[in-house]
């Protein structure tokens, strides 16, 4: 596991300065926050998911996760349309904080233009840009 | 305070142990462990906070009560030496230019502690208001440190390093004790709805924080037995909405009346004259347009402020503190409603996002007193 100053940057994942990742499994695209973002958020008590079927555009909000204090955006990483939601976190958030990379996933979508996954950073960009947080 | 940043003595302890951000022109710890963790310490046993940030002014001279009466809302004649009481200060309007806590030191010397945020403000407007007085008013706020003990164990955590019996020291009384070797007044009364004291360490200016700096260490060493928490801004700000306490800036501020705020018991009628009677008094008489609530979430989401609220697709009025509460674990806010609309029990939807959530209309505390807060029975 490589960690960049106390936040694990898990290897084989694209991440994006919005502090999401994407791993591309079988086609499909599972989706959810770093650990340098869950950090920052520290205790997460809501999150708030779309629906399967939805579509979400690469840049623009799908979501919002709550901390006791704050609301932050879910800024989609790519475009795609939703196969599942991980219902399991709305029920128990702080798997978001607990296991942000395997059982705190948010989405798995079908990306619509792969192109995308050029555009976001790979892993040694993002152990890069996590020296600079 | 003007532009720069202020640090309180314990900064390098803030630094170290918790996350720091600004706050009232402060770096503060907005938690340590995390804020739910900090906040059920103060429920179940005990959190210690610092809060040298906040003003303190002492107020003295021969004029003092007649000053203060007509500066303050509440009645300071009823206020013997060696106690407190919670009040406001308003403009000519009614609105609220600071709440605060007063305690009356000696016969003629007050303390006043005030907002962080409302610090130059309210200096300049005591100051301007007291020119047809004898009194003296001066700023202290950097010469002395100010702690927060609170907790059902808070007694017990200071007990053993202090010299007065704190029984004997009851809620919203004030005594001048030595912690250790250093100069301390203490008070019974706090900003999280639980038993604890305030401590103030004197003479402890910022630029020399070793004094403050010793009596922190010590109340944590105190405390260690009930596994105390240092406490940051964040749980200070949960504890106190759970408590139905308002926040300055949020809950109340200059267009807002103690009597919408639901503070009434803080101004005092029968008092001559004081800045803002007639407006308050006209107020009274024609009643008051909307009111402060509690607001419980009854369905999934967290109220924030600004969130409107509705009544049968009407807006009735809108957030001003809203949070996750750690004991609840469920959204609470205030809000200020249409008065015909703000009875207890009464189902409203507040708008989260493009959301509308069922809420309920609750009285303060959110909590069951019985089962928390000062007037726990244990």
């Amino acid at each position: 596991m490589v960690k960049v100053k106390d936040a694990e940057v898990p290897e084989g994942l694209y991440y994006t300065k919005d502090y999401e990742w994407v791993k591309i499994e079988n086609g499909k695209a599972r989706i959810g926050i770093t650990d340098f973002a869950q950090k920052q958020l520290r205790e997460i008590v809501y999150v708030e998911l779309p629906s399967q079927g939805d579509s979400i555009a690469q840049n623009e909000p799908y979501g919002t996760v709550e901390s006791v204090k704050a609301v932050s955006d879910l800024i989609a990483p790519i475009s795609g349309t939703i196969e599942q939601i991980n219902s399991e976190v709305q029920g128990s958030p702080e798997l978001l904080n607990e296991d942000p990379y395997n059982k705190g996933w948010l989405l798995i979508v079908t990306p619509s233009n792969k192109d995308e996954l050029n555009t976001i950073m790979n892993h040694a960009q993002a152990v890069e840009w996590h020296n600079t947080l | 305070m003007k532009d720069q940043i202020g640090r309180t003595h314990l900064y390098h302890f803030h630094l170290q142990n918790g996350k720091l951000a600004s706050f009232a022109g402060f770096e503060m710890p907005i938690w340590y462990k995390g804020i739910i963790p900090e906040h059920i310490a103060v429920r179940d046993s005990v959190g210690l906070f610092d809060i040298t940030h906040m003003g303190r002014v002492t107020i003295s001279g021969a004029d003092v009560e007649m000053f203060l009466n007509y500066v303050t809302t509440n009645d300071v004649s009823t206020l013997e030496p060696l106690s407190a009481h919670y009040s406001t200060m308003c403009n000519e309007n009614g609105g609220i230019k600071d709440d605060f806590v007063l305690y009356r030191q000696e016969e003629n010397h007050f303390l006043m502690v005030y907002n962080a945020a409302n610090r130059n403000k309210n200096f300049q407007w005591l100051t301007k208001q007291a020119a047809h007085f004898d009194v003296e008013i001066k700023d202290i706020s950097d010469r002395v440190a100010m702690f927060a003990v609170q907790g059902p164990k808070a007694q017990e955590t200071i007990q053993g390093i202090v010299e007065e019996d704190l029984r004997d020291i009851k809620r919203f009384r004030c005594g001048w004790t030595k912690l250790g070797d250093l100069k301390t007044f203490i008070s019974r009364t706090g900003y999280t709805g639980e038993d604890g004291f305030e401590i103030f360490i004197w003479e402890t200016p910022v630029s020399n924080p070793e004094k403050a700096t010793k009596a922190w260490n010590a109340i944590l060493q105190a405390g260690k037995r009930f596994d105390i928490n240092p406490c940051g801004l964040g749980a200070r700000d949960t504890l106190r909405l759970e408590a139905g306490m308002c926040l300055y800036g949020n809950d109340i501020d200059e267009k807002t009346t103690p009597l919408e705020a639901r503070i009434s018991f803080v101004v005092k009628f029968k008092k001559e004259r004081f800045i803002g009677k007639e407006a308050l008094l006209k107020q009274k008489t024609q009643g008051v347009k909307r009111k402060r609530v509690g607001l419980k979430v009854l369905q999934a989401g967290i109220p924030r402020p600004k969130y409107e609220i509705f009544k049968d697709e009407r807006k009735i009025g809108y957030i001003t503190s809203g949070t996750f509460s750690p004991l609840l674990k469920k959204g609470i806010a205030m809000a200020y409603i249409q008065t015909n609309h703000a009875v207890t029990g009464e189902e409203v939807t507040v708008k989260i996002r493009n959301e509308k959530s069922k809420a309920e209309i609750v009285k303060f505390p959110f909590y069951d007193a019985n089962q928390y807060g000062y007037s726990r029975k244990l």
